[in-house]
């Protein structure tokens, strides 16, 4: 009997070790601010897995990008701590932990800053190393994922703001990355470009993490939400689950999505 | 357009230009620039009275708006704010040098005009020589000459962003004045009570975006030193091309010493 409950013991433990080694991110009691006086982050605890696919979602400036920005470590002086693959995120562990993530900025115009999209995309995997040949393949690949591939040769300052979101994620994702962040994908894309980037989402199994106040997308593309209130998480689970709940969402400056909204009336 | 609107067209005219698919804009970039460099040395190396062989030098410039496709009007305006500084070099020459040299009509010509003309000549030339290769190279191509030549990557790297950054900012400084223009629309320019706080504001905008900018490259693994696409190596049509070049250059300026 006792070396049975010390077997089940045993196999818990190694399936919570398993869990464990799945974490792809650790956020522990995180506090941020720029200013003691105003704190942007308050007490961040979550996890996150290999294949979640997780929805940020909170009112304006309830600090949604400043803790995309942490994950990648364009802030670094937090409390608390952070880790991607425990890998803490500090300064001397920054090259490593940002070859495994990929970010796509909010405004596109900060993130292409070579004359044409192909150099634009094949900016990462040639800082990395990888042969020509390969960054070829991996630009192409890239290009064709996110359906942009015959603006290839297109100078970025002649391209709509539609297209330079679809360019930018083709720069995330000639990366290979095993962690997407997004901050508001889907700003400035018309209805079809905003299907063809669920589509592409949908199509990604590692971890994504997605900021948006487009409720509709997060819905299409998130199995899990993240509700942020004031620099704190008010709610974390299913994303049905949240995302139907209106009052929840409207006692923090959010909407029912609209493919809700004619249910609930 | 205004006239920040247009200094923006300008800039992307340019890269246009040297993206273009043309006989020229393939010539390799390290080619190009050596070319440059020899060009200007020899231009600048003729005597000051030497205007013949000064004249024979403008065929290199002339075949290379020829073989590139480079409007000369265009290229004209666009360089009208230097080259009358450059002609401006050697304006008084006239009133140091005159020694009379021949009479053309009832004019007399002294040495101060010839080598007036000859430093303007050899101004003008530079500046065109360094236009042309910029107008057939893109910038990355241009740093990746610089880098081949074994230029510290600190230095190219500043080339390189200063370049990229100049559009950034002329953005900014763009979309300011508009937001201004509109909700200003009596106004001749700017307002000299606001010439502080729009400066402030454009300074404060572009170092943010600068800073975004720079965020997205460490973010895709930039460490301080720019990848640039391993472009082809030298053909023996990039050697030939700068082979004959060479050639014509010491044919020219040879002449002058040895005849």
């Amino acid at each position: 009997m006792y070396a049975g409950r010390a077997s089940r013991q045993e196999k818990n433990l190694r399936k919570e070790l398993e869990i464990m080694s799945h974490i792809h991110i650790a956020f522990n009691h995180v506090n941020f601010s720029y200013e003691k006086s105003a704190p942007i982050l308050q007490d961040i605890t979550f996890t996150a897995h290999e294949h979640d696919s997780i929805g940020l979602i909170g009112a304006n400036g309830v600090g949604k990008s400043t803790l995309l920005k942490l994950l990648v470590g364009l802030n670094l002086n937090y409390e608390g701590s952070i880790r991607i693959e425990e890998i803490p995120v500090a300064k001397e562990t920054l090259p490593k932990i940002r070859e495994k993530i990929g970010y796509v900025f909010q405004d596109s115009d900060s993130q292409l800053f070579m004359p044409r999209v192909f150099d634009d995309v094949a900016f990462a995997p040639r800082n990395y190393g990888l042969p020509e040949e390969e960054v070829k393949k991996r630009v192409e690949k890239a290009l064709a994922m996110t359906k942009i591939g015959h603006l290839k040769d297109k100078q970025i300052y002649k391209m709509s703001g539609g297209e330079k979101k679809l360019a930018s994620i083709a720069t995330i994702l000639a990366m290979t990355p095993d962690i997407i962040l997004m901050d508001e994908p889907s700003i400035a894309l018309d209805p079809r470009n905003r299907r063809n980037l669920i589509h592409i989402l949908n199509g990604f199994g590692h971890l994504k993490i997605i900021a948006s106040h487009d409720l509709d997308l997060v819905l299409d593309t998130c199995s899990r939400v993240i509700l942020m209130h004031e620099g704190r998480i008010i709610q974390d689970g299913g994303a049905k689950e949240i995302l139907s709940d209106k009052e929840l969402l409207e006692s923090h400056g959010l909407e029912l999505p609209f493919c809700m909204q004619g249910q609930s009336g | 357009m205004n006239k920040l609107g247009g200094a923006i067209y300008e800039i992307h005219h340019m890269d246009e230009m040297a993206e273009k698919d043309q006989w020229l804009n393939r010539i390799h970039p390290l080619v190009k620039l050596i070319l440059t460099v020899c060009y200007i040395a020899v231009t600048v190396s003729f005597p000051k009275y030497n205007m013949e062989g000064l004249l024979c030098m403008g065929v290199y410039p002339i075949a290379l708006f020829i073989l590139g496709e480079i409007p000369f009007r265009d290229s004209l305006r666009r360089l009208r704010i230097v080259l009358p500084l450059v002609c401006f070099v050697g304006l008084f020459n006239p009133f140091f040098e005159r020694q009379p040299v021949l009479a053309l009509g009832g004019i007399t010509v002294t040495t101060g005009m010839v080598s007036m003309l000859t430093l303007m000549i050899k101004g003008i030339y530079s500046v065109f020589a360094s236009y042309l290769f910029i107008a057939s190279t893109s910038i990355e191509k241009i740093c990746y000459a610089m880098r081949l030549l074994h230029i510290p990557s600190v230095l190219v790297t500043q080339v390189l962003l200063t370049y990229r950054y100049i559009s950034v900012l002329l953005g900014e400084a763009n979309r300011m004045m508009q937001a201004y223009s509109l909700r200003a629309p009596n106004q001749k320019g700017v307002h000299f009570k606001v010439w502080g706080s729009l400066a402030g504001q454009l300074l404060l905008r572009s170092m943010d975006r600068a800073a975004e900018v720079y965020e997205s490259m460490t973010l895709r693994g930039y460490c301080g030193e720019f990848c640039y696409a391993a472009g082809t190596p030298c053909r023996w049509k990039d050697y030939l091309y700068l082979g004959g070049w060479c050639a014509v250059f010491l044919f020219v300026r040879g002449r002058s010493i040895f005849w």
